[in-house]
């Protein structure tokens, strides 16, 4: 791990990405706006799971309705939190934030992958119109706990990390 | 009002609650993550919202009730923004003062909300009865700019470095 940390921060595009004025708070700057796309549906999903929001649509419906966005949103995080990574790779990796928000995003994944391959699969026989099943909603409440523990972790890094 | 806005800073910047967060390591981050959870929710509506007025989601839904149901809850994400934000400035609020960002944001902010809570509304409100699709094209897109316009701000006040006016050594 140590070996390949290193090879990445000597490599020039990390050089770039820790020397320009220009690159790192514009990446971030795309890192944190595009909160309000991937946490803010994934909030939004969160709620209709509690049956808090949304409730006259079926969650199948906000599932399919979201969805694409959400995953889109996710994807423009990860790119851009590998990037700013790549800024200096053996800082990051240092820093026990890092380590726990990367974890809490495993476990965020591994709650959306149990939801898919449980209630998902038979989304019919509980989605129809009344209340969600409280399983459904402990689904929506690690979720929730799980990306505000990301959020905490991420701030975190900001401030364990050596100043420039 | 100049002199008037620059005392109110220097008050903030004394308070309590400034120096508690100023001492403390953790409270500046803690907050910010409130912050950020709110915008997370706002941005989230919003464009959920805006989304729907251009047809590209929950065409089903009609637009004037998932407006009166999101909308109050855009109202609580703006109030934890504000306090969350208020408690921010706190730490700092002289050297915002001076901040240019800062100056952008708040006039924005100002602009955002003034519009979202009254002409972008009343569009959503009737829009199911009026297509208008110019209308609707050109609402969302004030609407967006003039978020982003708060966002940019926002990342841009930590950048910008300000000359602390003397008066702010009384801190």
């Amino acid at each position: 791990m140590d070996h390949f940390l290193h090879w990445l921060a000597d490599t020039a595009f990390s050089a770039t990405m820790r020397e320009s004025v220009w690159a790192e708070p514009l990446v971030e700057t795309v890192h944190v706006l595009t909160l309000t796309l991937f946490l803010g549906f994934v909030l939004l999903l969160d709620l209709r799971f509690l049956d808090v929001i949304l409730r006259r649509r079926r969650v199948a419906e906000i599932l399919r309705q979201l969805n694409p966005w959400l995953f889109a949103g996710f994807a423009v995080m990860i790119l851009t939190g590998t990037l700013l990574f790549c800024a200096d790779p053996v800082a990051f990796y240092s820093t026990l934030f890092f380590k726990l928000k990367m974890i809490m995003i495993v476990l965020a994944g591994v709650n959306v992958l149990v939801f898919n391959a449980t209630l998902g699969k038979h989304i019919g026989e509980w989605d129809r119109g009344g209340a969600t099943p409280w399983r459904v909603k402990l689904s929506g409440i690690a979720s929730l706990v799980l990306w505000l523990a990301v959020v905490a972790a991420g701030r975190g890094i900001a401030y364990a990390l050596p100043p420039p | 009002m100049a002199s008037a806005l620059l005392a109110f800073c220097e008050w903030c910047n004394a308070s309590a609650v400034g120096h508690a967060i100023r001492d403390s390591v953790w409270l500046f981050p803690f907050v910010e993550i409130f912050h950020l959870l709110a915008l997370a929710l706002l941005g989230g509506m919003i464009l959920l919202l805006n989304m729907r007025l251009l047809g590209l989601r929950l065409r089903a839904e009609p637009i004037a009730a998932l407006t009166r149901e999101l909308y109050p809850w855009m109202a609580g994400a703006i109030a934890v923004m504000f306090i969350s934000g208020f408690l921010l400035f706190c730490t700092e609020a002289v050297k915002m003062y001076g901040n240019w960002a800062f100056q952008l944001k708040m006039t924005f902010l100002l602009l955002a909300i003034l519009y979202t809570f009254t002409i972008h509304r009343r569009l959503l409100l009737t829009a199911d009865t009026h297509p208008r699709p110019l209308a609707r094209a050109l609402t969302v897109a004030i609407s967006l700019l003039l978020w982003l316009a708060v966002g940019l701000g926002g990342r841009a006040l930590g950048y910008v470095t300000t000359a602390v006016s003397s008066l702010a050594a009384s801190r």
